[in-house]
């Protein structure tokens, strides 16, 4: 190989080529094959089949309950970030090691475990004063767990890196602590917290696991866009759900290059690159 | 301002930074805390600026007590060895930070706020840079928008970490004339740690030695070279 | 001797404000996290431990333990080759696209599991071309054990590559040029030089993906079929149990795969703890 001549390293060609083919094999090609088969519908045929209104309903659903448990989880992985790192209490490291276990717990277990406690019977379901599962509330609960872990990850090494001296700085020319910690360290935060951000509207945009058991799966209410794609599957109706398929194929990746370009465009602000 | 420092002491845990010490600066001096490091230079200019507090002692500004009196109470312009510039706000942005943290009363009009910092910018030789970045300037330029920044509170007094640390040798001395004159022509009692003696000694009119937690010496330039007081003073300034 | 109370340090909150944000932090968590993984092991117990044990002696029970074993048996493997071979093409290497080949790497995170189901049925289904082709000769692969790893392999497929990733950017090339200087072998590099270096790094990421690999449904759940006691994980086997109101099968199950998730944290905990220079790059990104 050509490239691999300017370096004296060996192996680029076998680790190349494993790259390249596995990579075309398990995840390019199969996402080929739902972009040909979405294309092969045509046009009309594909926004007939995902304007419907059941459809919209459930894109819209996913969406917009996905955005609302990031934003959720924006706040809550900042403050928990922000806890961890700063103050010292009994439990710290074992509430740090817990941040963990929405990655690590199985999205079925999560699931069932959140609709016993949710459901009206359950213990949390019994002590609040309106419907968590089988509503809305539910689907949030669910996506907030899930996409816990995001924000708090991704703040928490900025936190531990800030420059003290640059709060210093800010309290010496007179700034009360929380005009400190709004002009100068949540700024400084802002570029690692949009990453966890995205990276938990992502999750929680495709999530399935978790959502259908404390959902409801009400048709134009509970139901959520991947339920649909299975329902379509069980039905033999393959051009419907890839076509609900290539909707959230697209609005992963729109979402992915906008975020890319805000966080491009909020390093850049704080001099980071 | 006269600052005087009445038998401060600073422990952290089981260290001893600072063992009682007193000293007076008078009114519009130029004083350089010398030493080396761990010499506790640098946490008695922290306790002046209000950014640690003394295990015992006091600090008087003016004869009058100010101890207690938290950072943001102090009004002293303080420039950190980083600068701890604010990478997300311009230089402009930057200056004005401590005019825009006051509260409403006290706060000037935004027209003001704009002609102090215009001046200021032209105070430090940089009138051009206001709507630039942090990240943008070279070292030499950030020292000087972290002296506007400090400058800008109308300070009581001017305290100043290693304020030519990170510069490479030939910026450090332009900068060095430039502190000086700052220091003339805003006539602030002006406070600033180095492990440099040759700066301490060009630049200062009162120098402060310190060693271990300890002040070796006190005086004029001229007079701790003529006669160190220690053994450790004569070793340090023939260096 | 000073008699006035020190104020507190200029970056610190108030006491007041710490302890608020700590009981946020405390108690958000407790709802959040510690309440759901409670609930499924005293929905497991809730008939006592013997009816928990032998919900799990089923026979339904035993074979899909035994298929989650074998899924993760040859993804995991899979995906460790593969991240070692990203990471050194990528790191040792300077190449023109190195930018996309890791935003590709990196594709299967932001995609659904179950539209990665989707894409694997599209691909292999029985109204394919592919598809049929392989059916009739023999070898089906949706609704079939390969079809269940190959979407498994799909939603893991990043993980080892992203832990090794920086690690081994940080570590340079030096050693490796070293070694090569002194005679040794590609081969004799890798296992002796740059194994070593990343091992708890590659550790990390294959405790990772392992988790991930067995507690895999969505994707798993269009391309299986569920055919129960032939292609139903133990995630699928939960979700059928539950729906049959077997409560305590399903969360005898599921916390059979709790369990698995706890030692996951605490092992991962220990390697932080323990290795915290070595994964100090793999934090930051």
């Amino acid at each position: 190989m050509r490239i691999a001549r300017s370096s004296p390293m060996p192996g680029f060609g076998l680790a190349m080529g494993i790259t390249v083919t596995m990579l075309s094999l398990v995840v390019l090609l199969p996402i080929a094959a739902l972009i040909l088969q979405g294309a092969s519908l045509g046009p009309s045929a594909w926004w007939a089949a995902v304007s419907s209104p059941r459809v919209a309903a459930a894109l819209y659903l996913s969406f917009r309950l996905a955005l609302f448990a990031a934003l959720f989880n924006l706040v809550f992985g900042v403050l928990l970030a922000w806890v961890l790192v700063r103050y010292r209490f009994p439990g710290r490291k074992l509430i740090d090691a817990a941040v963990d276990l929405p990655f690590a717990l199985p999205t079925a277990v999560a699931g069932i475990a959140l609709t016993a406690l949710y459901a009206p019977n359950g213990v949390l379901g019994a002590a609040l004063p309106w419907k968590i599962a089988y509503t809305q509330w539910g689907i949030f609960v669910a996506l907030v767990f899930v996409g816990l872990p995001f924000v708090t990850r991704t703040v928490q090494p900025v936190v531990e890196e800030l420059d003290r001296e640059v709060e210093e700085a800010s309290a010496s020319l007179g700034a009360s602590r929380g005009m400190t910690l709004r002009r100068v360290v949540l700024p400084t935060l802002l570029p690692a917290a949009l990453t966890g951000f995205a990276l938990s509207l992502a999750r929680a945009v495709g999530e399935y696991g978790s959502v259908i058991f404390i959902a409801g799966n009400i048709p134009l209410k509970t139901e959520i866009a991947p339920l649909l794609i299975v329902i379509r599957l069980e039905e033999f109706d393959i051009a419907g759900a890839a076509a609900i398929g290539l909707a959230m194929l697209a609005i992963s990746f729109s979402m992915l290059f906008i975020i890319n370009a805000v966080q491009i465009w909020s390093r850049r602000r704080i001099g980071l690159v | 301002m006269h600052i005087q420092i009445d038998e401060i002491a600073k422990t952290f845990g089981a260290t001893t930074a600072l063992h009682p010490l007193a000293l007076n600066l008078p009114s519009g001096a130029l004083v350089a805390l010398l030493g080396p490091s761990g010499s506790g230079k640098t946490t008695l200019l922290r306790i002046l600026g209000g950014l640690e507090f003394p295990t015992s002692g006091r600090v008087l500004f003016d004869g009058v007590d100010a101890t207690g009196l938290t950072v943001q109470e102090r009004r002293a312009g303080f420039v950190f060895q980083s600068y701890a510039l604010f990478r997300h706000m311009t230089v402009f942005e930057n200056i004005a930070y401590g005019l825009r943290a006051r509260p409403r009363r006290t706060r000037p009009e935004a027209a003001e706020i704009t002609r102090r910092v215009t001046k200021l910018l032209d105070l430090i030789q940089l009138p051009d840079i206001g709507q630039r970045y942090p990240s943008q300037l070279s070292g030499g330029q950030r020292q000087r928008v972290a002296l506007a920044r400090a400058l800008a509170i109308e300070p009581r007094m001017l305290l100043l970490d290693e304020p030519f640390g990170a510069l490479d040798a030939r910026v450090r001395k332009e900068l060095r004339q430039g502190l000086r004159e700052i220091h003339d022509t805003t006539g602030l009692t002006t406070v600033f740690v180095t492990h440099d003696q040759d700066e301490a000694m060009e630049l200062a009119d009162l120098v402060v030695v310190m060693s271990m937690g300890r002040i070796e010496q006190v005086g004029r330039p001229q007079d701790i070279r003529a006669a160190p007081a220690t053994a450790f003073v004569r070793e340090f300034i023939s260096a | 001797m000073s008699d006035i109370p020190v104020p507190r340090a200029a970056t610190e909150e108030s006491r007041i404000v710490r302890l608020v944000l700590i009981l946020l932090a405390v108690g958000g968590l407790a709802i959040l996290v510690a309440a759901p993984l409670i609930a499924v092991f005293a929905q497991a117990l809730s008939d006592g431990g013997r009816a928990a044990v032998a919900s799990l002696a089923q026979p339904d029970a035993w074979e899909a333990i035994r298929l989650t074993l074998i899924v993760a048996a040859v993804s995991v493997p899979v995906n460790a080759i593969f991240g070692i071979a990203a990471a050194w093409a990528i790191t040792k290497f300077d190449f023109p696209g190195k930018t996309v080949l890791i935003t590709l790497i990196d594709l299967p995170f932001s995609v659904s599991p179950v539209v990665a189901g989707l894409c694997f049925v599209l691909l292999f289904g029985s109204h394919s071309l592919l598809g049929s082709w392989l059916i009739g000769n023999g070898y089906p692969i949706v609704f079939a054990l390969p079809g269940i790893i190959l979407a498994t392999v799909f939603v893991t497929f990043p993980f080892v590559a992203r832990e090794l990733i920086p690690v081994m950017i940080e570590q340079g090339r030096a050693e490796e040029e070293a070694a090569l200087t002194l005679g040794a072998s590609g081969w004799r590099v890798l296992r002796t030089v740059t194994l070593p270096n990343i091992r708890w790094a590659l550790l990390y990421g294959v405790l990772l993906c392992n988790a991930r690999a067995m507690g895999e449904f969505g994707a798993v759940a269009v391309v299986s079929g569920k055919i129960r006691g032939e292609t139903a994980t133990m995630p699928i086997t939960i979700e059928m149990m539950y729906n049959e109101y077997l409560s305590v099968a399903a969360f005898s199950m599921a916390a059979l795969l709790a369990l698995l998730a706890l030692v996951t944290l605490a092992i991962k905990s220990l390697l932080e703890w323990r290795y915290a220079d070595q994964l100090a790059a793999t934090r930051r990104h």
